[in-house]
């Protein structure tokens, strides 16, 4: 069987090549797929954009999340927001490292998700985040949602970016990672605008809605803003599962909805 | 009803970085353009090769710590660990069961924090423990205050959230790279990897069949990596990571086989091959 000889050749390349050989990894490329997670949904809620709003914001799109995990199975990731860019601003001026920014900033996620899981607790919604996510099939079944901080752990370890300090992996990258590793279904980005444009809209009048683009395309263009951290766009290109993502307007209510249902009602993205 | 931007101010702090998407380079660039200070000038990072080092077992291993022990009267350090053999199998036992990047890095750093148990075993009552991620971060240097040395997992803490990598499913960010990463984090004085080659040759002396080729004794990370060649004994991440490194200006490829090697390479000796930044 083809798929034997493929399995025993992998086998043997792992033992004797150095992880960086080219054929190992093209080996390792023949690997079956197995999606962990299929039927579950990422929802990110984004930082600044809602949850710094308060209540005027999170209460309907909280309301909107309990009535979509009675259908969909969500894990709900949070940003961090205007405490991290306080945090990143005090500790880039006194010469800190992006490490310390990382570990710092991804506390600011932490407390967002607290305080939406205190919000959802009623309905049975936990807060996960570490080894926590090894129980993250039993909450999903039972409850049907779950939040986590949404920023990775690289903590010191984070990537230096080729400029100042501030980490170039938050927590849209965290948030993606996560539906890329669990193969989840869909991969949502709940934000305070329509979806991408060509510039700030809140600042740039002329800026311009994109509905849908490829991620080629979006490098391309070199934006000097994005609704979307930049890394995660090369992250998306060698997607398996999240190849596809959604940026919506969460103050405009029930389009979390229309997007779990896979509906188009903002800018979708795709790994070409 | 105030309007939603009234709402919006309400609810910032104020900082430079306000109201920001992070995204726009231009404004960012004036807050977080201030030089990074070393939090840690004093530390060497010593990574210990898995496949290189401790799959060798008691011959490569015990030499090896005796030097580290001898250097300790001089030298603070950070002994990063890598996993080896192991790692390979989990690799291709997970592959084939169909399991993601993700999952390959979370089984393959349970295998270096192993082998960082040994070597801490070793050196235990020189007063050398092994610290978890967590304690890294943020504990190093109360540990560096009370012991000459401290080892970790060479692994970074990247587990489940790991890169997909650009070809195939193998982790991309495993030891040299995460060794790598934290030395520049703290703004260590040197990082040291301990192999079992003299450094880089342009042809892998463990599989050249008409000699070793050239070694490579002094070479810029972005002049090795446009030579491409088919094996290093470093990770290719580490040499695209260091074109963004804050600190470390080079670092250097030892063999740990070689005794006096280490000890030498802690003290600035140059006796391997030394990558510097060049872009």
């Amino acid at each position: 069987m083809a798929d034997q000889e493929d399995a025993g050749a992998l086998q043997s390349l792992l033992m004797s090549r150095s992880l960086t050989d080219a054929e190992l990894l093209e080996a390792s490329d023949t690997a079956p797929d197995y999606a962990i997670l299929p039927d579950a949904n990422v929802v990110k809620i984004g930082g600044q954009s809602l949850i710094d709003r308060g209540r005027a914001a999170i209460y309907p799109i909280v309301e909107e999340l309990v009535r979509a995990k009675d259908e969909h199975q969500l894990m709900i990731g949070t940003g961090a927001g205007t405490r991290a860019r306080h945090l990143y601003a005090l500790a880039a001026d006194l010469g800190l490292p992006t490490g310390v920014l990382t570990d710092i900033g991804s506390a600011v996620a932490g407390q967002n998700a607290q305080m939406l899981g205190h919000l959802m607790a009623r309905h049975g919604v936990p807060v996960v985040g570490g080894a926590g996510f090894g129980a993250l099939a039993l909450y999903l079944s039972e409850c049907g949602a779950v939040v986590f901080p949404g920023m990775p752990p690289y903590d010191m370890w984070q990537h230096v970016p080729s400029e100042g300090v501030i980490p170039p992996y938050r927590t849209d990258s965290g948030c993606w990672v996560v539906a890329e590793v669990y193969g989840a279904r869909s991969m949502i980005f709940v934000k305070d605008e329509d979806g991408l444009y060509t510039a700030n809209p809140k600042t740039d009048p002329d800026a311009k809605l994109i509905e849908s683009i490829t991620v080629d395309e979006l490098i391309a263009m070199d934006l000097p803003d994005l609704v979307i951290e930049r890394p995660l766009l090369e992250l998306m290109r060698h997607a398996r599962y999240a190849t596809t993502i959604q940026v919506i307007n969460g103050l405009k209510p029930g389009l979390i909805t229309r997007a779990l249902a896979g509906e188009h009602v903002g800018t979708m993205i795709t790994a070409a | 009803m105030p309007s939603s931007d009234h709402l919006f101010s309400s609810k910032d702090v104020p900082s430079s970085l306000m109201r920001q998407t992070l995204l726009d380079r231009e404004l960012v660039r004036p807050a977080t353009d201030r030089p990074v200070i070393r939090l840690l000038p004093w530390l060497h990072v010593v990574t210990i090769g898995g496949r290189s080092i401790m799959d060798r077992g008691r011959d490569a291993i015990l030499p090896l710590v005796e030097e580290l022990r001898a250097a300790f009267a001089k030298h603070r350090m950070l002994i990063a660990t890598g996993p080896g053999i192991r790692a390979r199998h989990v690799f291709g036992v997970a592959l084939d069961l169909g399991m993601p990047t993700g999952v390959l890095a979370s089984l393959a750093s349970t295998e270096a924090e192993q082998n960082g148990h040994i070597i801490a075993a070793l050196l235990a009552e020189d007063g050398v423990s092994y610290l978890p991620h967590t304690s890294v971060s943020h504990q190093l240097a109360v540990h560096l205050s009370a012991s000459p040395a401290a080892v970790s997992n060479g692994f970074p803490p990247y587990e489940l959230f790991e890169f997909p990598p650009p070809v195939g499913k193998i982790p991309p960010h495993r030891t040299d790279t995460g060794a790598f990463l934290i030395a520049d984090a703290y703004g260590a004085a040197r990082t040291i990897y301990v192999k079992d080659v003299d450094g880089v040759y342009t042809r892998d002396p463990a599989t050249a069949a008409d000699g070793d080729g050239e070694f490579l004794s002094r070479v810029g990370a972005a002049e090795l990596l446009a030579m491409d060649l088919p094996s290093l004994p470093i990770d290719r991440l580490v040499l695209d990571l260091m074109a963004n490194a804050k600190h470390q200006e080079e670092i250097q490829i030892v063999n740990g086989l070689t005794r006096g090697n280490v000890t030498k390479a802690l003290r600035g000796e140059h006796v391997g091959t030394i990558i510097y930044k060049d872009s």
